[in-house]
């Protein structure tokens, strides 16, 4: 993979005008890499996901050069119909497009960085990967007081022709004050065997919102990473929701910074898992000031030898006092081969806080299944109905009435 | 009564140590000390092989560093292995021959080993620094068949159920401590209950480190077989010195069909000082198998005292049916630190688990409970529940929950809580408006957050655990 | 007894007492009468020593500064609350805690204290006095308690612990009638000739089967009128408005 990994590394840097500067960020990106590779379960944070060898396994052997000036097609891509919305399309870690066509165009800017070597980035090697083989990135930065009338959708997509691949995409969002932005993120593939690596920085300033729905609920063979790492101000919002359901394997990791009063955190999620897909959400909430909340619950339900991980990590740092810290982690395994594995974890340095985490997992309720076909459903009906119901609890955290609609109906799911 | 009890404290109360002279293996870590300890020991050569196995083993292992608390490198060379009481060389016979400062110590500590002044309904064998010094009520034991001595002296005497069980828990490569341990174990106890017989009274061991540089490695093996019923006690102190000391036991408890053990501890080793200066290095490997179907073995720890406390308690419940129990109370106070909680590993079908633990932690203390949760893929209908309370004083220390959780088996259910808080003010408040001061009010609110767990205690060690729990807390109250 | 005088109190700069004067002697039974939020409750809190107030003035019981001391010697020196919300302290069993509290006193006043025997003799006489179902003494302290046990538990706790003033905040509310006569006929078996007390509610229901020697009137936090019994009766029929 070393040798791979060289000449890819060169061979994207030949390709476009680097500044010294923009080159030096990815060179002592790229060493770090090479010296950590990819995560495996010697790490404390990868215990119940080796992605070493889940790429091993998977895919083989990867490619990691990207042709960044090559035009991908676009007009077959899928897009929502349920809603009106602006939209950013990417393929292979490429922004193809971005079109903000429903909000003054004056309260939106669309920077493409460099590399900015202040930004905390030894968070992992996956960053390190990200940061030396993506493209320039882009920010985009909501003015202040401004809400944008429409959710923004990001597309990600894949090539036809990608195959055996690693791709990478970071974008920074910036939030002035009061600003609020809705954002989905779709997982749509058009081709298997491939790594996705995605990065997001949100800078949320005071009283702004972030809404952050991931949906990957189309069916593929690829791996996938995303990390959002989240830093909020004084009364500000962030809500994220995961649909981690159709990729081969996806990990969702949430680091969230707490840094001003009254901010708050919710991260809600559901893993719909089948045949032998392997998902894991990690979350790291920091309770860094006094008077912050975070909300935390993860639902699971998992057929054949799928297997969910839910790592939720709250932290209270000893200047945190009146912390409101809650996680909560349900699973239902359908199958005998299915895996549900929890690590919530309570690192707290301050005393005067409410923080619990419960974690559950278990079979379907036979009693209630029983009852039900008592009333004339059949196995399958009351099987189905029951999940509904299990889920129905976090759909409902959505606060987004038009998206919580939208992912209902993704899931099948009727009140 | 209880000024006393805080006086006692304030000088922790068992910090005395006792001047005898001891008779030592040379400093160091190496052959010719194991060697020194298993011939000393007028050890069965298997028992040497195995002893220098675990120690080959041990040289490319590496010390864990995962836990929380860290503590300064520990020269391994610089320790003594082996200390035992100069008149011990030939071990006396009877109690009679006793070196007198010895019993004297064991007066101090409230365990009396004279015949005459036997602790009531316990039978006890008290541990001085490397070796067994004594062990109460044998006769009445023996009628029933019941075994309860020294290792050393099971080796000697029943060498084929120690042959038998010994490592079957904690295999000689586990980890290294363990594997430390296995090369240089000193002494400890051993239990056997035959099948069907309920021992009548409680077993009890007591440990106490005296000499200074010495490491503690002592070894229990408990065996209950078909049928019987044990329970067994465990305490533990040491004198207060500068420098901190080792403490590095591992025990091993095996339930066969339908039996069931009760193990207890109570640990109040020297914490260190105020400033976090000397205290113990509790470093532990206890380790419960329940073999047989049916069987139980349930642990109860209260843990107080130590600089440093590493220990996981756990339970392998291979039998199809047996049960599982871990009930904690951990207590820091000051600069101590700990890293404890449970492994329940379901392997057999219907087994069910239960963790109940309560951390609390004032002063300048960290407070780690870690523990796994793991049901295979065959441990069909089995369910664990885990509750971890942790209670904070004050913000200068910390709080941590870390639970491992797996479940392979869709038949199989795990459920799991936990919560961190603080005495609220309104219950002080409350306590206070009925006379009781502070320090009473917290005593009494942390004894009724404790209660679930102090209940599992036999009767004798949970007055003296409670005391425990409301004095290790004392100066905590601002 | 009591005498309170100047007495003003704020909570993070919320005036809630101003100038309250009250002088309470041996003996003598005060209702004090109020609207919610006329600061009844904070006029108890203060008296018990609960922190977080903000208060000037001046609290004689039996001449001595209350201020100078911490809640629990005001306990020592015979001052108990009957608190309108009773803590409940899970895991500490009722027995165990009234035992520890008695004791305490008794301990403070250089009294004997009770061994357990002694204490299970006055508590079951107590109880059955009260009407009080033995087997909750039995269970962890207000926990799973009904509303209406929980302020009986009180008024046991009360007639164990013998104080010279008790105060009875909201004790009645939330009370059916059959518990309101019970918590009654406690006081009333308490009143001494050296026995005072202090009842703060809301409503004047209570006060028809404990006869108070005086009634106040309080309003934003200041008594506006006093008077005797009859002023109880008067105040049900005008209301809190047209009292004046």
């Amino acid at each position: 993979m070393e040798e791979q990994l060289k000449i890819d590394f060169e061979k994207n840097l030949k390709d476009f005008s680097y500044s010294d500067q923009e080159k030096k960020f990815k060179e002592t990106n790229f060493k770090e890499f090479l010296k950590q590779g990819f995560p495996n379960r010697k790490l404390e944070n990868w215990k119940f996901s080796d992605l070493n060898q889940i790429i091993q396994s998977n895919i083989g052997e990867l490619t990691f050069y990207n042709d960044y000036k090559k035009e991908n097609q676009i007009d077959k891509i899928e897009l929502i119909s349920e809603l009106e919305h602006n939209k950013i399309i990417i393929v292979d870690g490429k922004i193809e497009k971005i079109d903000f066509k429903f909000e003054d165009q004056d309260k939106i800017e669309v920077l493409v960085e460099q590399g900015e070597e202040n930004i905390r980035e030894n968070i992992n090697s996956l960053i390190n990967l990200n940061n030396a083989f993506s493209n320039k990135f882009c920010k985009i930065i909501i003015k202040k007081n401004y809400s944008l009338k429409k959710p923004l959708v990001i597309y990600h997509s894949t090539n036809k022709n990608t195959q055996f691949k690693n791709t990478n995409l970071r974008i920074d969002f910036k939030l002035n004050e009061n600003a609020c932005l809705r954002l989905i993120d779709i997982f749509k593939d058009n081709s298997e065997k491939n790594f996705l690596n995605i990065y997001y920085n949100f800078e949320i300033d005071k009283s702004s919102i972030l809404k952050n729905y991931k949906i990957d609920k189309s069916i593929n063979n690829n791996v996938k990473y995303s990390y959002n790492n989240v830093k909020q101000q004084v009364n500000s919002i962030s809500e994220t929701f995961i649909l981690s359901s159709g990729s081969k394997f996806f990990k969702n990791e949430i680091n969230c910074d707490l840094l001003g009063q009254h901010s708050s955190a919710f991260v809600n999620g559901i893993f719909d898992l089948d045949d032998e897909n392997h998902h894991e959400i990690k979350s790291n909430i920091n309770h860094l000031v006094e008077n912050t909340k975070s909300y935390q619950l993860v639902k699971s339900v998992l057929e054949k030898k799928s297997k969910a991980v839910y790592q939720g990590k709250i932290f209270v740092s000893s200047e945190a006092q009146k912390t409101d810290g809650y996680q909560l982690s349900n699973a239902i395994l359908l199958s005998e081969n299915s895996e549900f594995n929890a690590k919530p974890e309570l690192e707290i340095y301050a005393d005067d806080v409410k923080c619990s985490h419960g974690s559950s997992s278990g079979s379907l309720d036979e009693n209630s299944i029983f009852y039900l076909m008592s009333r004339g459903l059949n196995y399958k009906e009351a099987k189905k109905l029951l999940i509904n119901g299990f889920l129905l609890d976090v759909i409902e955290k959505i606060t987004d009435e038009e998206i919580k609609n939208l992912i209902k109906n993704l899931l099948g799911v009727k009140e | 009564m209880r000024d006393k009890q805080i006086e006692d404290l304030k000088d922790y109360k068992y910090g005395f140590s006792t001047d005898i002279e001891s008779f030592k293996a040379p400093k160091g870590l190496n052959e010719e000390v194991i060697k020194f300890i298993s011939n000393i020991k007028k050890e069965p050569k298997w028992l040497l092989d195995w002893r220098l196995k675990a120690f080959e083993r041990l040289k490319v292992l590496k010390e864990p560093d995962w836990q929380k608390p860290k503590y300064p490198k520990i020269d391994y060379q610089d320790l003594y292995y082996y200390s035992a009481p100069k008149s011990f060389k030939d071990k006396p016979k009877s109690l009679d021959e006793l070196d007198p400062k010895l019993l004297e110590t064991y007066q101090k500590l409230g365990i009396p080993l004279n015949e005459q002044k036997r602790l009531n309904g316990i039978a006890v064998d008290a541990v001085f620094d490397s070796v067994s010094v004594a062990t109460t009520f044998k006769e009445t034991l023996t009628k029933q068949g019941i075994i309860f001595c020294s290792i050393s002296e099971a080796v000697q005497k029943h060498p084929e159920l120690v042959k038998k069980y010994l490592g079957t828990v904690i295999p000689l490569t586990d980890h290294f401590f363990a594997t430390l341990n296995s090369a240089v174990f000193t002494d400890g106890s051993f239990v056997y209950i035959p099948p069907g017989v309920r021992c009548p009274m409680e077993l009890s061991t007591y440990f106490r480190i005296n000499a200074s540089d010495t490491g503690q490695f002592e070894r229990t093996l408990i065996i209950a077989d078909k049928g019987s019923y044990v329970s067994y006690l465990e305490g533990c102190t040491a004198p207060m010195r500068d420098e901190n000391q080792l403490h590095a036991a591992n025990v091993e408890l095996i339930a066969l069909d339908d039996a069931e053990i009760k193990y207890s501890t109570v640990q109040n080793w020297y914490p260190g000082d105020k400033d976090g200066k000397g205290g113990i290095y509790n470093f532990v490997t206890k380790r419960g198998l329940c073999k047989g179907k049916n069987s139980k073995i349930s642990w109860t720890q209260v843990e107080t005292g130590s600089a440093i406390t590493w220990k996981y308690p756990s339970c392998i419940l291979k039998g199809d049916n047996s049960i599982g129990e871990f009930y904690s109370i951990a207590i820091t106070n000051n600069h101590q630190k700990a890293d404890t909680g449970t492994k329940m590993i379901h392997l057999g079908k219907n087994t069910k688990s239960k963790i109940i633990s309560k951390g609390i932690s004032a002063g300048f203390s960290d407070m780690t409970y870690r523990g796994l949760v793991d049901i295979s893929p065959k441990a069909t209908n089995s369910n664990n529940f885990t509750q971890c309370d942790s209670l904070l004083m004050g913000n200068k220390c910390g709080a941590h929950t870390v639970p491992y959780i797996k479940n392979k088996n869709s038949d199989s259910n795990i459920a799991h809580e936990a919560t961190t808080s603080k005495i609220s003010e309104e219950q002080l408040h409350y306590c206070q408006q009925r006379g009781l001061n502070p320090e009473e009010a917290v005593g009494l609110i942390v004894n009724g957050f404790c209660k679930e767990v102090l209940q599992q205690l036999p009767m004798e060690f949970a007055v003296e655990a409670q005391k425990l729990v409301g004095i290790s807390l004392e100066g905590s109250v601002g | 007894m009591l005498k309170i005088s100047n007495l003003s109190a704020k909570i993070e700069n919320k005036s809630i007492l101003q100038d309250f004067k009250l002088e309470i002697n041996p003996g003598e039974v005060h209702a004090i009468m109020g609207p919610n939020g006329s600061g009844k409750s904070t006029l108890s809190n203060i008296l018990s020593g609960k922190k977080g107030y903000d208060v000037k003035g001046e609290v004689l019981f039996e001449n001595i500064d209350l201020f100078s001391l911490e809640t629990e010697e005001r306990a020592h020196k015979g001052i108990f609350l009957a608190f309108q919300y009773p803590l409940e302290i899970p895991g500490v069993n009722t027995n165990v805690f009234l035992k520890t509290s008695l004791n305490a006193i008794k301990k403070a006043r250089g009294e004997k204290e009770l061994d357990a025997i002694q204490f299970l003799k006055l508590v079951k006489e107590k109880a059955k006095e009260l009407k009080f179902d033995e087997e909750k003494l039995g269970r962890q302290l207000n926990v799973g308690f009904s509303g209406g046990e929980k302020k009986k538990n009180e008024i046991l706790q009360m007639s164990i612990l013998n104080p010279k003033l008790s105060i009875l905040d909201e004790t009645d509310s939330g009370l059916d009638i059959d518990a309101l006569k019970t918590v009654a006929d406690g006081v009333n078996a308490l009143r001494k000739k050296n026995n005072s007390f202090l009842i703060i509610t809301h409503y004047q229901r209570l006060l028809e089967y404990i006869k108070p020697d005086f009634v106040h009137v309080l309003m934003n936090g200041k008594i506006i009128k006093s008077g005797g019994p009859e002023l109880a009766l008067e105040l049900e029929k005008k209301g809190y408005e047209n009292i004046n």
